[in-house]
This record gives C-alpha cells, structure tokens and sequence, in this order.
C-alpha cells in the first residue's frame, strides 16, 4: 500500500513539474522569404516555403508545420495587412477553391473562407489592417467559353473574417493593385478595361480603357503605374488617368513577357522574356531589365540567360530570385543571382515556385 | 522437323493429355484454391510455372458481386490501387509498376483500353466474370504486351448445368448510391451430345454520392456521380471429347461527373467498352476471334463539345497444344504453339491523323515440362510485332520443385526468370503535342523465387502459405519529360523488388466454418537514371502511388445460413512527387459483413449487410481531398432455380 502512496506522490509531481515546463515560444516568421509554390493543379499539393534570407534551406510547407494540414490547392496568390496573411487556394475541382487566413507572424490558421463566396480566386490585396480585396473568376466553364460567369471582388472583413460584400467585375476578373485609396482590377478575359475601386465605398468608380487583357503590375519610385497589355507595358498616371507611355517589350515575334519584378529602387522592372519552342520542345527564354525612363524595350539583352517559373527581387538586399520548376512531381528551387547576373545559390523549396514576398 | 513431329504428337496427343490433366491438378501452385484447375478456359496459367497465381474463390467474388473489381482485389490481394474517388477512375499497380504495366485478359483477351493502355478498375463490375485469377510477376512471353508487373486474369461462365436460374439483385447504400442486377443462366441437353448453355446479366448502378458532410478533418468531399451499366451474355455449346463452342459479350457504360450540380464547370467521362468474342475449343485447338470498341467521351459544361476517342480493334487467336512421353514416361512435356493477329484503329481528335490504323501479330511457343511428379518447368518465347517497329524477342523460364511432400503436407520451391515488354501506348504515339512515333517498347526482366506450403494438421483444417522474394527491372520507361514540355521519352530506368507473403487457415468443423487470410507486401520501386540536372533528387526515391507496405487480412465465421466476415486492408504511405518530398498518408479500413441465406422451394435469398470503413479512417484520393467515411449497404439477391427442391 504504502508503495502505491510513493507511487501516487512521485507521478503527482512528475505531472506538476511536467505543467510548469513552459512550451517553448512559438516560432514568428518575420524577417525572410515567402515562396509561393503553385504545386501540381491536379495533386492539389501547393505550398508556402518559408526561409531566412542567410539561410539556404527553407521550410517546404510553412502552413502544413504550423497548422497539421496541408493547403489541399494550388496556391494562387498572397497578401499581408493588419495582423493576418491571406492565401488563395485553388483546388482542382469546382467549389473546394478557398481563402486561408492565418496569423501574419505565427502562422497559425484563423479561417477558412470557400464557396460560395470564393470560387477560382485569383489576386489578393490588403486594403486596410481590418479589410481584403480577392478578385474571383467565378465558376468557370469549357474554351471558348471559358470564362462562363461574371467575375467579382470579394471584400473579407478580417475583424469578422467573413465575406461581406461582392462587388461585380467583367468576366476574368484578375491582378489587383492598391494605390492610395484605389485598388486597381486588371482582366484576363481579353476586355480592355483596368478597374477603379474605391476601398472607402467598395465599388468600381471608373474603368480605364487600356488595351486588351490589361494587368497592373506595380507603382513605380514616381507613383506611376505600370500595366501590362499583351506583348507591351504601359505607364500610366494615376492622378490623370493618362497613359504616359506604352511600350512593346522586345522585338521577337515569338516571344512575350511576363512575370515581372521592381526593383529596389522602384526605377526599373525584371522580367521573363520566353516563349515555348515546339520544335525542340523547350520554353526557352531569358531575364531581361528595362528601367521606367527608357523609351524603347528592345528585350535583346538579358540579365541571366535562363527563364523562370516565377521572379522576384528582394528590396532588402537587391538580389534576383528565380523560381525553378524541374517537373510538377518534384520539388523546385529558387536560385539567387546577384543584381549583375551572376549566380549566387539555391534553395530547395515547395513544387512549382512562382512567386515570392519578401519581408 | 517440327511439323513432323506435331504430326506424330497429334494421334497420342488425348492420351497425353489425361496425363497432363491429372498432373496439373497434382502439382497445384495456387495459395487459395478452392476450385481445382481445369485445363479448358484460360490455358496460359498453366505455362506459368515459377510465377505465383492467386485464384479467388467464388464465396469471394459472390461477397464482392455488387461492387468494381477494384474493391475486390483491394481487400484481397497486395496491390496497390491510385483512386480518383467513389465511382472514378481507379488504377492498380503490380508490385511497385504502374497501371500500365498490369495486363487485364478477359477469356484470354487483353481488355485495357489501348489508347491509354490501362483497365479503369471501377469500370469492372465483379458480376460481369465468372472466375479471377491473380497473376504476378511479369507473364509477357505466355500473354503478351502489359503483363510487366502482373495481370488480371477474368473468365465467362463456363458451361452451366441443366435448369434455369433467374436471380435479381438490389444494393441499397449510403449516399444514395444504389445497384440493381438482374439475369439468368440456362442449360439444357440439345439431341444426344450437344450442351447448350449461358448467362444473361444486366446490370445499373446509380451512385450520387451524397454526403451528409462537405469535409472530413479539413479536407473536402468532392461532390460526384456515377452511372454504370453493362450487359452480359455468354453462350455455350458443349459437345463430345471436350469440343466447345462459345460466343460472349460484354458491354459496360460508365459515366462519371464531377460537380454534377454545377452547369459551367461540371465534368464528364464516360467510357463505353463493346467486347464480343467467340471461341472454339478442342482438347488440343482453341480459336478466338473478338472485337472490342472502346469509347471515351470527356466534356465539360453544356457536354456541346465532347472530345471523342474511338478505338476498334479486330483479333483472332489461333493456339494448339501437343504433349509427348520422354525418357520411357517419367517425363510429359505440353507444348502449346500459336499466332494472333490484331487490327487496330482509331479515331481521336488530338491525335497526328484524323484516323489512323495500325497491325500487331504475336508468335508464341509455351512448353510445360513434368519431370516425376515433383518437377515442372516451362519455357516460353514470344515474338511481338506491330506496325513501325518489334518489340524484343520476350523468353521466359520457371520451374517448380516439391522439397517436401508427406500425407499432409507439401513444401515447393519456385523460381522463375522472365523477360516482359510493354507496347508503347496509341497516346504515347499517336497524339500530335506530346507523343513520341520514335517511342520504343519498355522492356523488363523479371526474377522471382518463392515458396509454397500446404498443410493439413487434422481433417477439418487446412493451412496454406506462400513467401515470393522479386526483382523486376524495366528500361526504356517511359516518362512524359517535363525538360521537352512533357513528350514521351524512354528515359527512365525503373527497378522494383520486393517480398509478398500469404497465409490462409480454413477449418470446417461440424457445425462451424471459419477461415481467415493473411496477406503483406513489400514493394520497393524506384527510378535509377539520372537523365537531367534534376534528376538527382529522383533517382533511388520509391515511385509515385506506390506504398512500400501493405497488407490485407480477411476472416469469416459461418454457422448454418449465416456467415460473418471481416476485411481489412492497410497501407504504409504513398508518395505523390517524384522526390518523395508530397504523400498521400497510409491508412486501415476495416468492413464488416453479415451475410444469412434462406431457401424455399425453387428459390432462394441471400442477405448482405455491409458495414465498410467501420473505424472513419480518414484516407484520400489522389487529387488529396476526402474519401468517404463509414457508410453502409444491404444487399438482397433473389434467385429462382427450376432444379432445386
């Protein structure tokens, strides 16, 4: 009996002891590299890669470490504002596509906002520490007429995290950009309107007739926006809504650019210029620079001699990111080259890299 | 020489083959077999010596009648299976391959769609068979192209005795997901010598799958429906000294929406196969000739535009099997020869011509040696060729030896050495942005060795077991290579090993028969060619879809009209990524059945209620969202019989 009571004593102040432990802080993901991982469409398996920027291995999924569950999507897109981090699902059936809000420095989940309210959710804006805009394609349906609904602006109260409003959008609702109290709507149905939003009154408050397929690309160190319509850019003033510049990028006829990039300094962009040869079957392509003030682009003198699935260039340090996608049923890297070109390391990260945040 | 000596052969040839009938039967291989081997049906088996073939009983299949091929084989057998969901495509792997390296014959037929080169497991509905037999390890030079990792072998009804036997049959379950069966078989005596006899089927399944819930633990439910229907017959002309003549057809009609409930984004598949076949059997000639048409149809939205595939494709199959005494009588020797030719042709939209037809024949000898009654071996070759390029030259060499063999017990050593190759797919060929004309046939060697017990403790018991070490080695895998925007190349080289072990113990007491099944598999399979900067990190990583661990175990209980049983199957992960950096997690289910039959008069009732998933296992799809949870079914098959009593 009495060798019980020992026992009973002896397990009691295990258990106590093993209550006073603290658990150790959890960890904050300030200071780093975001990396926006696609993953495979039909896997489902998109993630967020997370590293410090002295570091040169990442956390794959940063979201399945903290929460025990994996995005079950694509990743689509990603904003910061207030205290929380916004990421856009997208799964490859109809009606699973998702908003997934987490804690901005822990990561830990808050809610998950889907369909009806979220359906093939495309580009995500902080509006205010307490609000976000995702742009939505809507249900879509089969070539020609794939963009079958109208698209819309989902505005997420992030006090309530919910859905309060729709605001109606042309069909291929698609790239936003905020701007002082304007978040600008680009489109990815071919239409050539760019979008005004109001953030006060949330609601469209006039359309720019760009060119087709207009999508905003970033302000420049002038306040300038820049917007890409098909094979150009074009600058734009927003105060005027004049269109300052618009410039073909490149001369190649089978090439075209995208994935575009600022710099530090806001005076220029990076950007992939490629196009997919079907003779070898090879995307070929390079990274090429242009700055705000050139009056041509002629795109015939690359910065790094290879095409990525995703560009990025850190603020902090200046450095080109490119993402590398060797297949979809394998991990990607992230290469680092200094702002000359030159090759600096890699990372391996989550599937398809495509994006990146820097903070 | 050769013909001479098939001329002499053929006038002692019905002797032989007594011989060769009894000894089968002696020198059994199968782990559960629970009917005798027959030598009319499906020859091949018997050419396979070294290779282990599982045969499914018929309590089994009648278990699984209202439910796909696919769910039969995942609770009875070591494969593994890369599921789309309830109702959608569902494809296995043989020992660490893939689906395209699985031969699906149908009476000695290769059914896999040829223009994916791959049987949709849920397409198969257990009832349209008769009898199946598992074969692993790769049987290419004794069934031809697919049976790199294994193969699936359906068959008919045979002939049926006299009488007539309608039954109909109702599966209710849950999420509103129903089947209903209905048919007959026949026989009856026509003049002195002729039997003639068949089997009627149709069958309709509706599945809506209607979840009560929208997600399991985070991850989503796809909303999904399934149509299936399909009608059988086989017909059956028995005559004298073993003479058989029968013609069966098999029409199945799958639909499979995704988001059913959606108009713009709603996605159809539906896939009809025709397969007609006829065949003539002597003891020593077999005939066939089939056509098969498989159609594929995928659309979404308004279904306005679907894109269509079509594939005929006519064959015939002419074998005849000879057999000679060596040695003054202690050693048989059964050699089968034959030739089949087939004619493909196919109508797909994206394809490199509008219509485009092909020719593929087959050469084969198989030989079966019976050394006494402890050794056999069997030697094949087969030489493929199909239009624009031949496939190698596919030998193969087993045999099985008796170590130990007492009143109530046998010990058999097996061994088997083989090569297989697989035909680039009409897809990997034909289809005009990503395939490859240049594409050449895989090619594998497979190398196996095993051991098979059988003991008999006491007269109500019976212990079976069987332990199987492999090594398969395919090159020229195809990949469709990321590096040239995902055109077939042969450029992986892909070597998958591994154990399976089986056991089963079966007692029938006076009152009481039980039984169970124990069965594992370990399959390590992994690409070995470093072909591009980034192959590195896939070369020695275990292949997609393929868990390294598996088992199975299944044990019933039956008293009088009731019987219980018990099924679980169980799997270690599966990686999605070639780098093994994304998996799908490993998980147990466990179902319950209860089963009571009662008869009256003519006819008869069997009652099924099954409980599956019983523990809500959280499992995925391949897509990673939620497979479904518990759910239940009851099952009721009416039969009427004009012989019974």
């Amino acid at each position: 009996m009495k060798f019980f009571k020992v026992l009973g004593v002896v397990l009691l102040v295990g258990s106590l002891n093993a209550c006073r432990e603290k658990d150790p802080e959890p960890e904050v993901y300030e200071l780093g590299v975001m990396v926006l991982n696609s993953g495979n469409f039909f896997d489902n398996n998109g993630s967020i890669s997370y590293f410090k920027r002295e570091k040169t291995t990442a956390i794959v999924d940063l979201f399945e470490k903290e929460n025990n569950r994996a995005f079950n999507g694509g990743v689509q897109g990603y904003a910061e504002t207030g205290e929380h981090s916004l990421i856009l699902v997208d799964n490859d059936k109809v009606g699973l596509d998702k908003v997934e809000i987490v804690n901005l420095g822990k990561w830990t989940s808050e809610a998950s906002l889907g369909a009806p309210d979220i359906e093939n959710p495309r580009s995500v804006v902080g509006v205010s520490p307490t609000k976000a805009y995702v742009s939505c394609y809507g249900a879509t349906g089969v070539y020609p007429n794939y963009f079958a609904n109208p698209g819309y602006v989902a505005v997420i109260d992030l006090t309530t995290l919910k859905v309060v409003k729709k605001i109606p959008a042309p069909m291929g609702a698609e790239k936003m950009v905020k701007l002082g109290n304007d978040v600008f709507l680009g489109n990815a149905s071919g239409a050539a309107e760019l979008l005004v939003i109001d953030t006060a009154t949330d609601a469209v408050k006039r359309t720019l007739k760009i060119g087709a397929g207009p999508q905003p690309i970033s302000p420049d160190v002038n306040g300038k926006l820049w917007v890409k319509t098909g094979f150009s850019v074009v600058r734009l003033n927003p105060k005027t809504d004049q269109v300052e510049a618009n410039m073909r990028v490149g001369t190649d006829p089978r090439k075209s650019p995208s994935s575009f990039a600022i710099t530090p300094d806001g005076r220029g962009f990076y950007y992939i210029y490629s196009f997919y040869d079907s003779v070898s079957g090879v995307d070929k392509g390079e990274t090429h620079y242009f700055g705000i003030d050139d009056t041509s682009i002629p795109g015939n003198k690359p910065v790094i001699n290879r095409a990525f699935t995703g560009l990025g260039v850190d603020p902090l340090q200046g450095l080109i990111y490119g993402g590398v996608t060797p297949s979809y049923k394998q991990a990607g890297y992230v290469v680092r080259y200094r702002p000359s070109g030159e090759k600096l390391d890699s990372i391996k990260v989550g599937i398809a890299p495509s994006g990146f945040v820097f903070k | 020489m050769f013909l001479r000596a098939v001329r002499r052969a053929s006038g002692l040839y019905h002797i032989f083959l007594a011989l060769a009938i009894s000894t089968t039967a002696f020198a059994q291989r199968d782990t559960i077999a629970l009917e005798p081997v027959t030598v009319v049906g499906f020859a091949p088996e018997r050419f396979m010596a070294g290779l282990k073939i599982q045969r499914l009983d018929s309590a089994t299949l009648q278990q699984f009648r209202f439910q796909s091929i696919g769910d039969l084989l995942a609770f009875n057998t070591p494969l593994a299976f890369k599921n789309y969901g309830p109702g959608r495509l569902n494809t296995v792997s043989f020992r660490g391959t893939s689906a395209q390296h699985t031969a699906v014959l149908w009476n000695g037929l290769n059914i896999n769609q040829p223009n994916l080169g791959q049987t949709d497991f849920s397409t198969l509905p257990v009832a349209g068979f008769e009898r199946l037999s598992v074969q692993y390890g790769a049987a290419a030079s004794a069934v031809g192209t697919d049976a790199v990792g294994g193969g699936i072998l359906l068959q008919s009804s045979g002939t049926q005795p006299k009488g007539i036997r309608f039954f109909l049959g109702r599966r209710q379950a849950s999420f509103g997901n129903q089947q209903t069966q209905a048919g007959g078989t026949y026989g009856a005596k026509v003049g002195d010598v002729l039997h003639f006899s068949g089997k009627t089927l149709y069958y309709d399944g509706r599945m809506k799958n209607k979840y009560p819930y929208t997600e399991r633990s985070g991850y989503y439910m796809e909303p999904s429906a399934a149509e299936q229907r399909g009608f059988v017959q086989d017909l059956i002309l028995a005559g004298k000294k073993g003479r058989k003549l029968s013609a069966h057809l098999w029409l199945t009609d799958n639909g499979s929406t995704l988001t059913p409930e959606n108009p713009d984004a709603r996605q159809l598949t539906r896939t009809q196969s025709r397969r007609a076949l006829v065949q003539y059997q002597t003891p020593s000639w077999t005939w066939r000739t089939a056509f098969t048409r498989d159609l594929i149809d995928f659309g979404a939205g308004d279904y306005s535009q679907l894109d269509h595939t079509a594939t005929d494709r006519f064959l015939t199959h002419l074998e005849k099997e000879m057999a000679w005494q060596l040695g003054g009588g202690s050693a048989t020797v059964n050699l089968r020869v034959g030739g089949e030719a087939a004619h493909y042709r196919t109508r797909v939209d994206d394809y490199t011509a509008a219509f485009i037809s092909e020719n593929r024949a087959d050469l084969f000898a198989l030989s079966r040696w019976q050394f006494g009654p402890r050794w056999l071996v069997s030697a094949n070759v087969r030489q493929a060729f199909v239009t624009r390029f031949d496939p190698p030259l596919t030998p193969s060499l087993g045999t099985e030896y008796r170590l130990l063999n007492g009143p109530k017990y046998h010990l058999t050593a097996k061994g088997s050495v083989s090569r297989s190759y697989r035909v680039p797919t009409l897809n990997e060929r034909y289809w005009k942005v990503l395939g490859n004309p240049e594409i050449r046939s895989e090619s594998g060697l497979n190398k196996e060795l095993g051991l098979e017990a059988k003991w008999q403790p006491s007269e109500s018991q019976q212990v079976t077991a069987s332990l199987t070490a492999y090594h398969n080695r395919v090159d020229d895998w195809t990949y469709w290579n990321p590096d040239r925007n995902y055109r077939v190349e042969n450029l992986q080289l892909v070597v998958a090993r591994g154990v399976e072990m089986q056991a089963q113990w079966r007692a029938d007491f006076p009152a009481w028969q039980t039984g169970s099944t124990l069965g594992y598999a370990l399959n390590r399979s992994s690409q070995e060619r470093v072909y591009n900067a980034y192959a590195g990190d896939i070369v020695g990583k275990q292949l997609v879809y393929v868990p390294v661990h598996q088992g199975t175990f299944n044990a019933y209980a039956q008293r009088g009209v009731f019987r219980f049983t018990t099924q679980v199957r169980g799997q270690t992960r599966s990686f999605t990524t070639f780098d093994n950096s994304r998996d799908l997690p490993g998980y147990v289910l466990v179902n319950l059945l209860a089963e009571v039959t009662g008869q009256r008069g003519h006819w008869r009732a069997d009652l099924q209620a099954q409980a599956n998933n019983i523990f809500n296992a959280l499992y995925l799809n391949v897509g990673r969202n939620a497979m479904p949870g518990r759910s239940f079914s009851l099952n009721l098959l009416l039969t009427y019989n004009s012989e019974s009593k």
